[in-house]
């Protein structure tokens, strides 16, 4: 098929299905009625995962030809095709799978009638992530979960949980680890909301009391699961590194904007620091670009895992600039002052991205060891049982 | 402006130009040569102008290589990791940049095929003592012009931070006349003309300071300004590719040099404290790379955002080679604070580069012009 054939096509299709929506939510862990209608239908036309193999929901389109669906989707504001680019849970399933388990699940994902949380950290296991001690012991065909996971979005609503466990307690700590694909409405799950520093409560606790996985929602293999998890991981990290949550009230995103609206716009001190700050984004936007442009030329490109760090400066500059053009204005907060509820909001909301999904710290060891090819720091618990590892 | 070449083609130049160099002006190389009077290497300048680099952007009628934008800022790159003592900026880009911006065909003809040979080194004067590289600058004046009789002319003032003049065969001189600025061409030898060598912090880099009294000159081109503003993008983009090859360089060798420095028993780079400012000028180190070619890629497609690119390419660029070049020095330690070690040589191209042609301050006060036009009228928020 041409490119132009491709391209007709999907202007054809999206001329005849796509109509402006009403609400349509793009998130993990939430869906509605109409957000599942949507997806479903581009689902069966076969849009959700342009670059995917026929045999599995795609079309087996290249880079360039999926580009141009995407683009196609983009241009009327439709959203549901990607999916092989940003849907964490489906790719994750896809790389390491069963084909039973991705018959199974993949569809439901893609519909969107299927939502999945996190179960990655504990209390006692965050930057250091491959020391979880929440445990899964095999019981015929079935594992028994027990143990606490913290910072779940989406846990009260998702279907399935994805989550990292330790299966071996007598081998060294990334080798007694399994991942799996958990249903989270069952009575040994109980989830309890966790009020965040802005005050919402977008995070869970969740306690696993022997709750139930199949033996078949088992992913990769078992003991298996530290692999898994660093696909999913990097999917979340590349994700956060090229979106970041706006304002509540859209009244402080643009820094020009606001620095206007305020009448500090002539500061030539500030003019300096708005201009170095939205040169951050812009460079990081290039950065990405640069990134695609190098992998669909088939050279490796480093950029790809400096995203997340670089999203995480942006956010905190950018909070830095806001609070400095709005000065005493950040006193106040709340519904009635939506300028410096955003200003303050966004000040806190930027730890979001700087601690979660692996701290700065974390992103900067990865960075240099992985891209850079440094050394390991030494590890006290690293080829010991994970059984003789301190905690505490 | 267009692109001719394919990635292949461009891939090929830069690795061609990246070995000559490598072969021809190793550090040891480049230290003799910033030590000379001169402070050029006319063997390695006929070596690249023999690859068609000195006439990279020159047009092919006038004997160059016909190229633009993008294949300007990939050999910038190499020529800016090895610091290298030519007048590749100062004569291939601002010179032949600027003849070919005057539409000036005589003045091409006369000038341009010396250039892209490698024969002539040209320089342009733009700035006055201020150094701002804006027009209100401009401090040398023309006498003896009027419309359309650009014969006779006498230039009188004083030039300043002049690229290479002392070696130059042909200045190219900004200068106000009775309708705005006007080009020049002034025979460097020629009378009343004085240059005076400025003694500079990165000895890679000659400066001079030109001082002109009465000296004859001949016009080029019609209003001076548009062809000024296309040859200072230009060379922008070329400063923005030298700035990005160079940072990437010391980059490159300080996470090197972390790799076999032994200290408590093991490599220094195992240590998170330098793991984590290598993790940062890593970032920084791309994201100059991405802005001085992003800036290439639309000036050669002359798209409307352009000139906002440059300026961003302008002290993006400026400021991580300043700030890897600084860390660099910190990185290695001790070893690093010596003569011998080449850290310094790239922190001092870094701070010189971050004056020349402009500020960063300069720079981002422009961008932010132009976006904060853009967010007024509603059409593009930053």
């Amino acid at each position: 098929m041409t490119n132009e054939d491709l391209r007709r096509e999907v202007n054809d299709w999206l001329a005849a299905h796509w109509r402006a929506p009403g609400t349509i939510i793009q998130s993990m862990w939430e869906t509605n009625a109409e957000t599942r209608a949507w997806h479903t239908k581009v689902f069966e036309a076969r849009w959700s995962v342009p670059s995917w193999p026929v045999e599995w929901f795609g079309r087996g389109l290249d880079d360039e030809q999926t580009n141009i669906v995407i683009e196609a989707f983009a241009q009327v504001g439709a959203p549901g095709t990607g999916q092989d680019r940003f849907n964490l849970p489906a790719n994750t399933l896809l790389a390491a799978a069963s084909d039973e388990l991705k018959l199974t699940l993949i569809p439901g994902l893609l519909k969107k009638d299927i939502t999945t949380c996190l179960l990655y950290s504990e209390p006692s296991a965050g930057s250091d992530l491959a020391g979880v001690r929440t445990r899964a012991e095999r019981d015929g065909d079935r594992f028994i979960v027990n143990g606490q996971k913290v910072w779940t979005s989406g846990a009260t609503v998702a279907d399935y949980g994805m989550l990292i466990c330790r299966t071996d307690w007598d081998v060294p700590k990334h080798s007694g680890l399994s991942f799996f694909f958990l249903p989270m409405k069952q009575a040994g799950v109980e989830v309890r909301p966790l009020r965040q520093i802005t005050g919402e409560a977008h995070f869970n606790e969740v306690f696993f009391t022997d709750a139930v996985v199949p033996a078949s929602h088992l992913v990769g293999g078992l003991n298996r699961g530290w692999r898994v998890l660093q696909t999913a991981l990097a999917y979340e990290r590349s994700s956060m590194g090229a979106r970041a949550r706006g304002s509540r009230h859209g009244a402080a995103d643009d820094l020009v904007a606001l620095a206007r609206a305020a009448g500090r716009l002539d500061d030539p001190l500030l003019r300096q620091d708005i201009a170095r700050t939205v040169a951050l984004r812009r460079l990081n936007t290039l950065n990405n670009a640069r990134a695609k442009a190098e992998l669909e030329q088939g050279t490796s490109s480093s950029i790809m895992s400096l995203g997340k760090l670089a999203m995480s400066r942006i956010l905190h500059e950018e909070a830095r600039v806001r609070t400095a053009i709005i000065g005493v204005e950040s006193l106040l907060a709340g519904e009635t002052q939506p300028t410096a509820d955003d200003v303050n909001f966004l000040a806190l909301n930027a730890y979001f991205t700087s601690i979660g999904g692996g701290t700065d710290q974390i992103q900067k060891n990865i960075i240099s060891e992985r891209v850079l090819g440094l050394p390991r720091e030494p590890e006290l618990d690293r080829n010991i049982p994970f059984k003789q590892v301190r905690s505490g | 402006m267009t692109i001719a070449t394919t990635l292949e083609e461009r891939r090929a130049i830069a690795e061609t130009v990246g070995k000559l160099l490598a072969e021809e002006s190793g550090e040891k190389r480049v230290r003799a040569v910033m030590e000379t009077r001169d402070g050029i290497d006319r063997e390695l300048w006929s070596g690249l102008a023999r690859m068609g680099i000195a006439g990279l952007l020159v047009p092919s009628r006038f004997g160059g290589a016909g190229l633009g934008p993008v294949e300007l800022e990939l050999v910038a790159e190499e020529i800016g990791a090895a610091l290298a003592c030519t007048p590749f900026l100062s004569s291939s880009v601002l010179a032949a940049g600027l003849l070919t911006a005057s539409q000036d065909e005589a003045a091409c003809a006369r000038l341009l095929p010396g250039i892209a040979a490698g024969t002539t080194i040209a320089t342009v004067a733009l700035t006055g003592e201020r150094g701002s590289w804006q027009p209100v600058d401009v401090t040398v004046r023309a006498e003896g012009t009027k419309d359309g009789a650009n014969d006779g002319a006498f230039l009188s003032g004083t030039a300043s931070y002049v690229m290479h003049a002392g070696v130059a065969d042909v200045l190219l001189v900004a200068a106000a006349t009775s309708d705005g600025l006007g080009l020049f061409e002034v025979a460097s030898h020629g009378a009343g003309v004085a240059i005076e060598a400025l003694p500079t912090f990165d000895r890679t880099l000659r400066l001079d300071r030109i001082a002109f009294a009465h000296a004859p000159a001949t016009r080029i081109g019609g209003a001076g300004r548009p062809a000024i503003d296309a040859a200072l993008r230009l060379a922008l983009v070329g400063r923005a590719g030298e700035q990005a090859g160079g940072a990437r360089r010391i980059f490159d060798m300080t996470v090197e040099y972390t790799k076999t420095r032994i200290q408590f028993g093991r490599p220094i780079g195992g240590f998170q404290a330098i793991k984590h400012m290598a993790a940062e000028l890593l970032l920084e180190a791309e994201s100059a790379t991405s802005a001085a070619r992003d800036a290439a890629l639309q000036l050669a497609q002359d798209h409307d955002g352009a000139d906002e690119a440059i300026d961003l390419a302008a002290f993006a660029c400026a400021d991580a080679f300043a700030k890897i070049a600084a860390t660099a020095i910190q990185m290695h330690g001790g070893i690093a604070f010596t003569w011998e070690h080449p850290a310094h040589l790239y922190l001092r191209r870094a701070r010189a580069y971050s004056y020349l042609l402009g500020s960063s301050d300069l720079h981002r006060e422009r961008f932010l012009t132009k976006i904060s036009a853009q967010s007024h009228d509603g059409s593009v928020a930053p």
